[in-house]
């Protein structure tokens, strides 16, 4: 739906594995990128039609011709999440800087790890820094503090996330820098591929105000 | 010297639930080999379910692994626990990934046995009055559980004896333990020293920043406005409540006690 390409689904995992289609006839690829190919899960179906074994062996053999194999786990940590990692072999923890949003994202790192999946990141999702600035949202360092994973990045609220969702054109494939939101995506990608970039400055610019503040809290520690 | 930084609250009726023996995955050291219990099926109350007990297991291998020597051989004592050849298969690979060797499970079942002996390991099988049953009558605690992780959301450690933990508790976790809790790191989830009763016992953390508190019988919850720095700081009952000193302080008023 993101990607724009609900409309052309024919298969999907489940019938894959039901053996009722080839792997390559489900794939839908993208249209702007050749390299990207989404893999359906079935929606009508319950997410206990597929087994952890089973999916070991389908991102197998995605793996053979892709570099990355994505995989999206459902919210939660029933039996679409045990699907979902028992292939894994590295996990990108997506949280919003809210404490009930930590709890559930500190017990996913739990049970990852008691899955042996231990290489994990963490991306802080739709961070108001002005918010943060007025102590009224948790700071980067206050969900590292509890969750205490490398953080792999930080992505901005951004109303334009919403816009390219509704429309089904990812943000990162809109007009380079045109998004805060896209470029701190761009960037999450690079650094999975071993760059190092450093994390966008989000402060929004200094106001009097906002100045005298910090000055405040500065003396009062 | 006290500072009353938590609020004790009595009103609360607090159920008695000491961690019995049996109630989780524990790992034991006896005569150079490990002893590997789990939990019993039936005499626990609440039975765990084989996930359960693998997640616990997963849990307490990932947060020792550094203190046992590499090829130590493990004795597995599933008790009345029904497991069939896949399962201890699983429990043989966890341990050898921590360069531990499964050599012999003990077991009341007879199923249990049947498949050990397929998966080509020795058994031992008894019923279930024999002398595994005999920590029940005894009074003493158990040897010191001791931890290195972060205890995150949804873990519960229950023990019978003193739990030190090497790292953070989280908000969602919770220890309950017969003895002390020592926490070396930030305590934020729920800890309990003393459940079977003992008010003697205390708990310690570098940083004390709880959801609650319980020592025996007694309950406290954090304040609402936390302080602006941390110590490390003792938990303890004493008038009727449980009090927070800070260590360094607590140290020296058990000394000047000693000497009266």
């Amino acid at each position: 739906m993101l990607l724009g390409v609900e409309n052309r689904i024919v298969y999907t995992a489940v019938e894959v594995l039901a053996g009722e289609c080839r792997l390559d006839q489900a794939l839908v690829k993208d249209k702007r990128q050749p390299n990207l190919a989404l893999l359906p899960a079935a929606q009508n179906r319950t997410k206990e039609a597929v087994t952890p074994d089973q999916m070991k062996k389908l991102v197998a053999a995605l793996a053979q011709s892709y570099d990355y194999v994505l995989i999206d786990s459902p919210a939660g940590i029933e039996m679409g999440f045990q699907n979902a990692i028992a292939p894994a072999k590295e996990a990108i923890i997506i949280t919003t800087p809210e404490i009930s949003a930590v709890r559930d994202a500190d017990r996913v790192v739990g049970l990852l790890e008691a899955n042996d999946v231990r290489r994990m990141h963490l991306i802080v999702n739709r961070l108001r820094p002005a918010m943060v600035e007025k102590d009224m949202m948790m700071s980067v360092k206050d969900v590292q503090e509890i969750l205490s994973i490398p953080l792999l990045g930080v992505v901005p609220d951004d109303e334009k996330v919403i816009i390219s969702t509704n429309r089904g054109e990812p943000l990162v494939l809109a007009q380079e820098g045109s998004s805060l939101a896209g470029i701190a995506l761009n960037n999450i990608v690079r650094r999975l591929e071993g760059e190092r970039v450093p994390l966008l400055d989000l402060n929004i610019p200094d106001d009097l105000l906002s100045r005298v503040r910090r000055f405040l809290k500065g003396s009062r520690s | 010297m006290n500072s009353d930084s938590l609020v004790t609250d009595l009103t609360l009726t607090m159920p008695q639930t000491p961690a019995t023996p049996q109630a989780q995955v524990r790992f034991k050291g006896e005569e150079g080999r490990l002893l590997l219990l789990l939990p019993s099926e039936t005499e626990s109350g609440s039975a765990l379910t084989w996930i359960e007990v693998w997640q616990q297991l997963k849990q307490r291998l990932n947060s020792g692994e550094r203190f046992w020597q590499p090829q130590t051989p493990v004795h597995l004592i599933a008790r009345d626990r029904l497991l069939d050849g896949r399962q201890l298969q699983d429990i043989a690979d966890a341990l050898s990934n921590a360069e531990l060797q499964l050599k012999r499970v003990y077991t009341s079942r007879r199923q249990t046995a049947v498949a050990a002996v397929t998966a080509g390991l020795s058994v031992e099988q008894h019923s279930l009055l024999t002398h595994l049953n005999q920590t029940e009558n005894g009074q003493a605690l158990a040897e010191p559980l001791y931890i290195q992780t972060t205890l995150r959301s949804g873990i519960e450690i229950r023990h019978p004896g003193t739990v030190i933990v090497l790292g953070d508790t989280n908000p969602g976790s919770s220890i309950i333990a017969n003895g002390d809790v020592l926490v070396w790191g930030a305590l934020r989830g729920l800890v309990q020293a003393g459940a079977a009763g003992n008010a003697s016992c205390m708990i310690m953390a570098l940083r004390m920043e709880p959801t609650q508190i319980r020592i025996a019988d007694f309950v406290a919850r954090a304040p609402e406005s936390p302080p602006n720095q941390y110590h490390p700081e003792v938990a303890h009952v004493s008038g009727g409540g449980i009090r927070i000193t800070r260590a360094i302080d607590f140290a020296k008023n058990q000394l000047t006690n000693d000497l009266v």
